[in-house]
């Protein structure tokens, strides 16, 4: 559903991703691990269409994002880190704008967005300027926009930041949903937990490349690591706790 | 997405519409100030532009001629402006606008955004503009008793003439941001700045306005009007426009250069829609990518501020917020206009040759030193209210850093005013003098000058500093900041505290000038009220400036309880 082959972003001399390849599949939800600086959100922008690869093709819904890309971002579901919302919009407003983008028009999209905003709890703030929403209702609406055209696939960066336990709960029984209905979805986080207990297969990616690939338990054997935890085996794959001079500091 | 392309600028007109719906503290005054300030620029112009016409209406056919040129000037000054304003609107809306971030990730077809882009980017060009142009086109038609057409003509005339500067503009933009490095956009709006600035120097060199005033060279103003009608001049949409109002004028139409403006103006937008489609994404791809900014040390600041006998958090603060400000070069750029403008005016005061007017000039040159004075307070207002009234709000989400350090609330806002104040009092201590020296002011009043315009400095800085500090508005972009409701405040009393200090030394300056020309002595009495009212300017400005940073530290202060 979201088929990366040889993408390449270059910065001037700093190779942002270097040579990377991915499919995600229907119903798959695939986290994508990796420090910070290692090249998650380069790669999601360029899914998403915002950033242009120095090489490499992407392809949604088996459309070519360079040659269609409008077919290709209609397929798509787009949940940045950093999400841009007309503030001075209500929820409503907002996400009837956003329907407007992908097509949804005329009588379906009261119903749709209706919907949206009861799934992610915002029906009672539909009138409401978004100005005044916390973070994580703001971030709820994000989702809500992200899934009003019911795209095949969904590519979100760093989705539980900001978010209460319920909040956190919410959006991760809506990935669950989405995904046994066939939708693919990657996800880039930091939050190993997350990756452990929702994804059915990873990539961890570092300086722009994927140094480990599978199942979690794949991805433990790679490493070597027989423990519980996706902790260490991401520091032992990443390079090191860089924990011992700490006490030293200290 | 299927609707046409008015639907993406659907978020704009709702966010207004809400804005208007929801007002907030302070915005019916900002609206009152605002417009009553347009309001009274275009009866300004409208007049002006009345007068103007019905005094060359005298001269017949040269007055027509003139009338003709002026026109065509007229459009040729704003067809510049639109042209830069086109450079810099375009960056924002096609390359730097937030909203982008949504709208690239959505299926929207580039033709449709570019359509929507480019109609925001010439409302947003030019609305200024055409707000200035009406009332002079207004005031020449009704001068003129032009007949019903003439209106029409000026809208028909208007709109493509907006459009063609606007579009080379855009183009402009578009292939800059592809030329030059990745996130070099700060740069390109210095370049536009600085060439702008540039621009109007020049162009008042070579138009050499003070040539009117010399009354022997009288038959060489037709000459002088013929060099503004270069030989490039009919190749200017601005010659077009001018052509097609003064036909307007005369009742007729002119298809000829009607047709032009706007053929010219569609095939701009084809060709630009074009270049758009094969270039935008490239341009905004290499907008966003800043994987490594340029720093520059600063070393000077640092060595500068150790020189200096300062407490280490005094000195910290004032090496934080002038490295800070340096760097930003946003910041500091919206000051060259500023000073393309002083300039200007400083140029203007070295071109008026008023000893030909001898039995004026004396007057003249005296009341143009009070006349300085107030423009050097209304600059210092406008320099305070853009850069100093925000610098408490600048602190923005670091703030915390501040408030939970061991640094006190007076501490704080006197290093903001001291780090206001010296450049501030530097320039307009520069801007004064030079003026007076320019117009051979009086000596005596070229010292009242000097010092006023000291105090007035402490009084403004101290006045947007505290207001800053009791008005912030933490998170907010610093021109949101200076337009805000404490903003407008400050603007306001700025004003009125101009005035009443020009007031308060224009009255004894006066009266001393006059007694010295006349060679009449002054009573004591007379004496004593013009020390009193020397004296009240002085109070005036320092309780402004210690009561205003004393309430701002109040207010610093109740924010931690």
């Amino acid at each position: 559903m979201i088929a990366i082959e040889r993408l390449v972003k270059r910065y001037g001399a700093f190779t942002a991703v270097d040579d990377l390849s991915l499919d995600v599949k229907p119903g798959e939800i695939h986290g994508f691990l990796g420090p910070n600086g290692a090249g998650k959100t380069t790669t999601l922008r360029l899914i998403a269409g915002l950033l242009l690869p120095t090489s490499g093709r992407i392809v949604v819904n088996g459309h070519d994002l360079a040659a269609e890309p409008e077919a290709a971002k209609a397929s798509l579901g787009f949940i940045p880190d950093r999400p841009f919302i007309y503030e001075k919009l209500t929820a409503g407003e907002f996400l009837r704008f956003h329907g407007g983008l992908y097509g949804i028009d005329g009588t379906g999209i009261t119903g749709r967005v209706h919907e949206m905003l009861d799934l992610f709890e915002l029906r009672r703030w539909e009138n409401e300027l978004i100005e005044s929403f916390s973070h994580g209702m703001k971030q709820r609406l994000v989702m809500s926009a992200a899934f009003l055209h019911r795209p095949r696939a969904i590519a979100v960066d760093e989705p539980m930041v900001g978010l209460d336990p319920r909040g956190a709960r919410l959006i991760k029984d809506v990935f669950r949903r989405m995904s046994e209905h066939g939708v693919a979805i990657l996800m880039s986080t930091h939050t190993l937990e997350v990756a452990q207990e929702m994804c059915h297969r990873i990539s961890i990616i570092q300086k722009g490349k994927i140094i480990a690939a599978g199942t979690v338990d794949d991805v433990r054997r790679m490493a070597g690591d027989g423990g519980d935890h996706l902790t260490s085996v991401f520091l032992r794959l990443t390079g090191g706790s860089g924990l011992q001079e700490i006490d030293e500091i200290v | 997405m299927t609707q046409p392309f008015p639907f993406l600028l659907l978020p704009h007109i709702w966010s207004s519409r809400n804005r208007a719906r929801r007002r907030q503290k302070g915005d019916l005054l900002r609206a009152g100030m605002f417009g009553g300030v347009g309001l009274v620029v275009c009866a300004a112009l409208f007049a002006g532009a009345y007068w103007l016409t019905t005094k060359l209406a005298v001269y017949e056919e040269f007055g027509d001629y003139l009338l003709r040129l002026g026109l065509s000037w007229l459009f040729l000054t704003f067809l510049a402006f639109l042209a830069f304003s086109g450079v810099v609107t375009a960056l924002s809306t096609f390359f730097l606008s937030d909203d982008l971030r949504l709208l690239m990730g959505a299926p929207v077809a580039a033709g449709r955004l570019f359509m929507a882009r480019f109609t925001r980017t010439v409302g947003q060009a030019s609305w200024m503009v055409i707000i200035f142009m009406a009332p002079i086109l207004l005031g020449v038609g009704i001068a003129s008793c032009a007949p019903l057409v003439y209106y029409f003509t000026a809208v028909l005339a208007v709109v493509p003439f907006v459009v063609i500067p606007v579009a080379i503009g855009a183009a402009m933009t578009l292939l800059l941001v592809n030329v030059l490095p990745a996130r070099r956009a700060r740069d390109l709006l210095m370049l536009a700045s600085l060439m702008f600035a540039a621009a109007i120097v020049l162009t008042l060199r070579f138009i050499q306005p003070e040539r009117l005033m010399r009354v022997e060279n009288l038959p060489d103003i037709t000459d002088f009007f013929a060099t503004l009608q270069s030989p490039i001049a009919p190749l200017l949409p601005s010659f077009w426009a001018g052509e097609v109002l003064f036909a307007g004028l005369q009742g007729a139409g002119d298809l000829l250069h009607g047709t032009a403006l706007w053929t010219t103006a569609l095939a701009f937008t084809v060709v630009l829609a074009a270049a758009d489609r094969r270039w935008h994404f490239a341009g905004y791809s290499r907008s966003q990518e800043a994987p490594k900014a340029r720093v520059t040390s600063l070393r000077i600041v640092d060595w500068l501020a150790h020189a200096l006998p300062l407490s280490t958090v005094r000195r910290q603060l004032l090496v934080k917020d002038v490295k800070v400000f340096l760097r930003d070069v946003s910041q500091w750029l919206q000051l060259l206009p500023l000073f393309a403008l002083v300039l200007l005016y400083l140029y203007n005061f070295s071109a008026l040759d008023l000893e030909r007017i001898p039995y004026m000039s004396g007057v003249i040159k005296n009341v143009y030193a009070l006349v300085n004075l107030g423009m050097a307070g209304f600059v210092v207002a406008t320099v305070a209210v853009r850069f100093v009234f925000p610098a408490v709000s600048a602190e923005g989400a670091a703030f915390w850093l501040v408030r939970t350090s061991p640094i006190s609330m007076r501490d704080f806002l006197w290093s903001k005013f001291w780090t206001g104040l010296v450049p501030m009092v530097l320039f307009v201590e520069v801007l004064t003098i030079v003026a007076n020296e320019f117009m051979g002011v009086d000596p005596f009043l070229k010292v009242i000058a000097a010092v006023a315009v000291v105090f007035m400095t402490f009084a403004m800085v101290g006045l947007a500093v505290g207001l800053g500090a009791r008005y912030p508005r933490f998170g907010a972009d610093p021109n949101q900041v200076a337009g805000s409701y404490g903003g407008v405040a400050f603007m306001i009393l700025a004003v009125l505290y101009i005035i009443v200090m020009i007031v308060l030394l224009g009255w004894p300056s006066a009266m001393w000038l006059f007694s010295r020309v006349r060679n009449v002595r002054l009573s004591a009495l007379r004496e004593a009220m013009m020390a009193a009212s020397f004296l009240l300017a002085i109070v005036l400005s320092i309780s402004t400036w210690l009561v205003a940073m004393r309430s701002g530290v109040r207010a610093l202060d109740d924010m931690n309880r």
